[in-house]
């Protein structure tokens, strides 16, 4: 008994560190707060921008709701009504897209600088690891949502993408190797990739992933508002600035600004000029998968890599980096800032070239 | 001969001046490179002429250097009927911009005492040739539209071929006075820049932009004072502030949201389609319905009989496979083979799933486009180094023929039974089977 209760003592202990209910009021969360002025100031607004660009996509995801159509010989006629026929429907289409590239990016970049400005200590872990499934969650909007327009690269990408999680079966020792298989049947829902997958996939996206995003938000948030800002730098900072009003306007101006910007991009170009007509035609079950099906760009930092290295490596590369990334208060404690920003700043590196680059280099190792 | 003179001797000779003459300032006078300020003489139509000035030059340089070093970007972007639109907009408004501007710093050279005193007759010349320069950008914009997207195969090689030292006429020699005046008056601007204040351009503040924001504090006791007052306004006001900018923003939300309402509106009213529309759609959609009704009827065959039909063999080709969906509702595909029998293989690659192409090469192999497999149709075997590893299944097939006899037939473990011989399944029909219980 006595060592059940103190196993009780230290996970209350834990958490009431990381939610320190005598701070939970307005003055402490919203009035005392200080955000430290310095050379890496601009990290702070990579987050309220992603949140930023999580409002646009729900507000233009309901939007689309209203005449989006979630069944195999529906949806290709659905969207391309939005386009075709519905006041403003392909600007709402095209922000939600383009948000949707933009949510992606800047969460990525959000974890960058948190990581080099060394925002993940004590007692900031736990706003650490739900950052962290925070991305997971939104990669996975990203790859629920790609497959809702029921055209060729939708579906093939999604095809290979599922499969892609079956193949990790292969590896895995014992009854376990079974598991990534089931996890697949479970989401795609019948033989091949059909009405049961598009169904799931668009409960997924608009109902489950919402939700589960909106219960992690609200930890995130709540954590930061109540240990406030980090450090950010080593040496201590003798200018900040208020959180509020000061700090939060700026946020707002910023925000007008991407969302006057995020406007005329949409309006400008449309996400699907990027492909090749082929690949926007309604999903043919019956033909021949047509060239040049990748996923979308967010993917090509894992998808290149698997194109050319073995799976395996692939694999473990990936598993390792996950858990890095979950336990990274724990591994990077005693790391100096100096260090931490070099990481980074290799890891930014990796991540720009493999996008950017990933098919040129693909094309050099496979001609 | 005067397009020579103006037109490859000037440029070279202007960007060698420039270059040259800017490093020998730069080195020699080091002190006198960034513009002489006038600013403590006259600080109101400064600010009125040099900011909408500098705004717009800036905006417009930065634009032409980006269509100069990236043609193609700037092609693709322009392609785009919006981008066009805007960019013109955008660059009209700034040429107008940097006109204003223009005109306001020379009413001030010209009509301020105080300013006159450091003016040279240089600073009259460039502002001259700026102005003339800005007027021809602008009767371009206005006179030759789409500048934008025209300059990309006009101006652009021709600059281009200067720097590669082939310098081609041909791009430029049909354009329009106005815009070779304005290419002329470039150059010439060029050639000043180390000769007058235009030199400030290589000075830009760029390092503002990464150091920390600082205070720059007047050693003047009075200043202090004022700035203690400002703080102390800024604590106890900051509950009044905000509410008059949140006020603000509320407002600004309210009178966008008006002005953004009827768009809304129409969004939710949905479109009202003419009566052709509505039967276009309507027959699109009947069009999916019935490839959907097609699947689940494919689907409801596979539960309950033995054989599907295929094709008929003198349909089938040897270079190119017939689609079909086999018993696990996933392709497979068709040919005829060499020894005349058919070969049914799946087309589900064993790699990622891709659905494989139907058109066999020369060493008899069809190819998943996905990540590159060849498939060997006849063993369904992969290429030593693609992605997919196993082969392709075979499957069994039968062969009926139109009275309903079956007359030849394959396990999917490959043993070939009955009769094969080309003249008696010549007017068979190609069939799937369930299991490998169909024998002859
Ligand atoms: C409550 C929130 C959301 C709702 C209700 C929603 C709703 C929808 C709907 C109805 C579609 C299908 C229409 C179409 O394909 O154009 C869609 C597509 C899509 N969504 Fe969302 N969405 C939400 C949030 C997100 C988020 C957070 C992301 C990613 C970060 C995202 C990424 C996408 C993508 C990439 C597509 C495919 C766009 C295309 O190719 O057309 N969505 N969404
Ligand atoms: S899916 Fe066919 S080669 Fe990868």
């Amino acid at each position: 008994m006595k060592a059940g209760q103190s196993v009780f003592a230290t996970v209350s202990n834990f958490l009431s560190e990381r939610f320190p209910v005598e701070h939970m009021n307005f003055q402490h969360m919203v009035e005392k707060k200080d955000v430290p002025v310095h050379n890496m100031s601009w990290g702070y607004y990579t987050g309220g921008l992603t949140l930023f660009f999580l409002m646009v996509q729900v507000v233009t995801g309901l939007f689309l709701l209203f005449y989006y159509q979630p069944t195999v010989s529906d949806a290709h006629l659905s969207v391309e009504f939005i386009n075709k026929h519905v006041a403003g429907g392909a600007l709402i289409r095209n922000m939600h897209t383009w948000s949707a590239s933009c949510m992606i990016f800047f969460a990525m970049l959000h974890l960058l600088t948190s990581f080099a400005m060394k925002a993940f200590e004590k007692p900031r872990e736990l706003t650490w690891i739900f950052g962290v499934l925070l991305l997971f969650l939104t990669f996975t909007f990203g790859f629920t949502g790609y497959l809702l327009p029921w055209n060729q690269i939708a579906v093939n990408a999604t095809k290979v993408g599922l499969q892609s999680v079956e193949a990790v079966g292969e590896y895995l020792p014992g009854a376990l190797s079974q598991l990534p298989h089931i996890l697949r049947e479970t989401f795609q829902g019948e033989a091949s990739v059909g009405q049961s997958t598009l169904g799931r996939f668009y409960a997924l996206h608009v109902v489950l992933l919402p939700l589960a995003l909106l219960g992690l938000i609200s930890l995130h948030l709540l954590s930061v508002q109540l240990h406030g800002m980090s450090r950010g730098v080593d040496q201590p900072t003798k200018k900040s600035e208020r959180f509020f009003p000061f700090f939060i306007f700026k946020d707002l101006s910023l925000w007008s600004i991407v969302f006057l910007l995020l406007l005329i991009l949409a309006w400008c170009i449309p996400f699907d000029s990027f492909l090749p007509y082929p690949l926007l035609a309604p999903y043919n079950a019956l033909g021949s998968t047509p060239a040049g099906i990748k996923p979308e760009w967010y993917f090509y930092f894992l998808y290149y890599p698997l194109e050319m290295l073995p799976f395996w490596l692939i694999l473990l590369a990936t598993g390792l980096a996950v858990l890095v990334l979950i336990f990274t208060p724990w591994i990077f404690k005693g790391t100096s800032r100096k260090t931490l920003g070099l990481i980074t700043v290799l890891a930014s590196l990796y991540l720009v070239v493999m996008t950017v680059f990933g098919e040129q280099i693909y094309h050099m190792v496979k001609p | 001969m005067i397009d020579s003179v103006l037109f490859i001797a000037l440029p070279y000779l202007a960007i060698f001046i420039c270059i040259f003459g800017s490093i020998y300032r730069i080195r020699k006078m080091p002190m006198t490179y960034s513009a002489l300020s006038s600013q403590f003489l006259e600080s109101k139509s400064l600010v009125w002429g040099s900011v909408p000035w500098h705004i717009g030059i800036i905006t417009i340089v930065l634009a032409h250097l980006f269509a100069l070093i990236c043609p193609g970007l700037w092609q693709m972007l322009m392609a785009y009927k919006n981008v066009l639109l805007i960019t013109e907009a955008l660059g009209l408004a700034m040429g107008i911009c940097c006109l204003v501007g223009l005109i306001v710093l020379g009413i001030r050279r010209i009509s301020s005492q105080r300013i006159q005193a450091v003016t040279s007759r240089m600073d009259l010349l460039v502002l001259f040739l700026l102005t003339a320069q800005v007027i021809f950008g602008i009767g371009t914009a206005v006179l030759h539209r789409w500048g934008a997207a025209w300059a990309t195969g006009t101006a652009v090689p021709y600059i281009w071929s200067l720097f590669t030292l082939q310098p081609d006429l041909s791009y430029i020699s049909d354009l329009p006075h106005m815009v070779k005046a304005h290419i002329v008056s470039a150059w010439l601007l060029i050639l000043l820049v180390p000769f007058s204040r235009l030199i400030h351009m290589f000075a830009v503040p760029l390092h503002y932009l990464t150091r920390p924001p600082q205070n720059v504090l007047w050693n003047n006791p009075r200043h202090y004072e004022a700035e203690a007052a400002a703080e102390e306004i800024l604590d106890t006001d900051a509950r009044r502030e905000f509410i008059k900018g949140g006020v603000g923003i509320a407002a600004g939300t309210l009178l966008l949201g008006a002005g953004a309402m009827d768009k809304i509106f129409a969004f939710f009213f949905g479109p009202r389609l003419t009566a052709k529309e509505e039967t276009e759609l309507m027959e699109e959609k009947l069009c999916r319905l019935q490839a959907t009704t097609d699947q689940r009827k494919l689907e409801l065959e596979r539960q309950s009989s033995k054989y599907i039909l295929v094709s008929a063999m003198s349909e089938l080709s040897p270079t190119e496979g017939k689609y079909l969906i086999d018993y696990q509702m996933t392709p497979a595909m068709a040919f005829k083979g060499e020894d005349g029998l058919p070969i049914v293989l799946s087309a589900k690659c064993t790699h990622l799933g891709c659905t494989v192409g139907n058109t066999v090469n020369k060493e008899g192999k069809i190819l998943c486009p996905c990540h590159v497999s060849y498939f060997d149709i006849k063993t369904g075997e992969p290429n030593a180094d693609a992605p997919a590893k196993a082969p392709l299944p075979i499957l069994g097939w039968a062969l009926i023929d139109k009275a309903g006899k079956l007359i030849a037939s394959r396990s999917s473990k490959g043993e070939i039974s009955g009769d094969t011989s080309s003249e008696s399944i010549k007017d068979c029909d190609l069939f799937i089977v369930k299991t490998d219980e169909v024998k002859v």
